[in-house]
């Protein structure tokens, strides 16, 4: 019989226990924030500490989640800047780029782990995630970063469930893949360029999306994507000029909104990285 | 990133499959994404899930595999068989 949500997190509580003190690769998404906090109420403050590695691509809005949860949880929080940017394979934007971001990511955050006595670092990647291409995961397997939640079977819709259960306010948050996610795989990676995507979906979440959203760099246009169910909304031309002011605000002269809506690795689609 | 206006098969062919099922866009691509074109009126018509579904189907008959629709405050531009000529 298929192990239930109980079960993994009894699993998860032992596998935690085994390693003693863990350090967390800490976004403030959905993944790591409950991963942080299960530790956290399984081995105490003082032996659990979430890392957030801090960079361009990385949203200010997360960033500001991350420190709230920790706050809230009794998570103790270590800060380290990255700069995947600085490196022209990331720069460049190749489609293994998460492998030079999470190497870098990886490179800085391992070594601080271990000197300040974690001798176990672990990310959030969950089951559902393997079935994806995720080039990072080869960066985190070269620094021998675990993956607790994938390697118990830990679903996304689990992970949801159960933050919920602990009142983890990210249980309901979208999730919210690194800024570069936006910007097609042979377009370079500039701070302008995430700058110009990052203030474009804080204009859209300030009309009120709350839901799943995406705002893809096409050069001069930017192609929004939104859940399937608010599209009909955000084409009623009383709705359209808000939405179409909030991405041109960020420096876009020209705007169109997915018909599909939202999708998962969209960019992989186009590029062909992934099956449509 | 290229942007074509003409790929036989693809563009044209996209443009006049659309038109034939009653929805006038130009059409511009960019690598797998169809950017259809067209004035206020007909975007909003794409309100309509019925008329996104047949959008959908039709660019990916021809080869897209992203469909996104142009959000301009422009009116239609439709051919007026009685128009006025402009005067000085």
């Amino acid at each position: 019989m298929a192990p239930t949500a109980a079960d993994k997190e009894h699993a998860l509580a032992l596998w935690l226990r085994d390693r003693g003190r863990v350090a967390i690769g800490f976004s403030g998404g959905v993944d790591s924030a409950y991963l942080a906090v299960f530790a956290r109420r399984t081995l105490g403050a003082e032996n659990v500490l979430a890392i957030i590695g801090r960079s361009a691509s990385y949203p200010a809005e997360q960033w500001a989640t991350a420190r709230r949860v920790a706050r809230s949880f009794d998570v103790g929080v270590v800060e380290l800047d990255t700069d995947e940017l600085n490196d022209p394979r990331y720069a460049a934007n190749p489609s293994n780029r998460c492998y030079f971001c999470k190497s870098e990511l990886w490179s800085k955050l391992v070594p601080h782990a271990h000197s300040l006595g974690y001798a176990t670092v672990v990310d959030g990647t969950n089951a559902d995630d393997l079935g994806d291409y995720r080039p990072g995961a080869q960066a985190a397997r070269e620094h021998s970063v675990r993956s607790p939640l994938a390697e118990l079977g830990f679903t996304k819709d689990e992970i949801r469930q159960g933050s919920r259960a602990i009142g983890i306010p990210t249980w309901s948050q979208p999730s919210s893949p690194c800024l570069s996610s936006r910007i097609p795989y042979g377009t370079s990676v500039t701070p302008l360029r995430l700058g110009q995507v990052e203030q474009a979906e804080r204009g859209l979440r300030a009309l009120g999306i709350a839901n799943d959203l995406r705002v893809r760099y096409h050069d001069d246009l930017a192609r929004v994507e939104l859940s399937p169910g608010e599209l009909a909304e955000w084409l009623a031309p009383e709705r359209f000029a808000a939405l179409c002011d909030a991405v041109r605000n960020a420096g876009f002269a020209r705007v169109a909104l997915d018909l599909r809506g939202f999708r998962s690795g969209s960019l992989n689609v186009l590029h062909g990285v992934t099956a449509a | 990133m290229s942007i074509r206006r003409e790929t036989p098969g693809g563009v044209t062919a996209l443009e006049k499959a659309l038109a034939e099922r009653g929805l006038p866009f130009k059409v511009e691509t960019r690598a797998g994404l169809a950017v259809l074109i067209a004035g206020e009126a007909t975007v909003a018509r794409m309100g309509d899930a019925e008329l996104r579904r047949a959008a959908l189907a039709l660019a990916r008959e021809h080869g897209f595999t992203h469909v996104a629709i142009e959000l301009r405050s422009e009116p239609d531009v439709a051919p007026r068989a009685n128009a006025p000529l402009p005067r000085d």
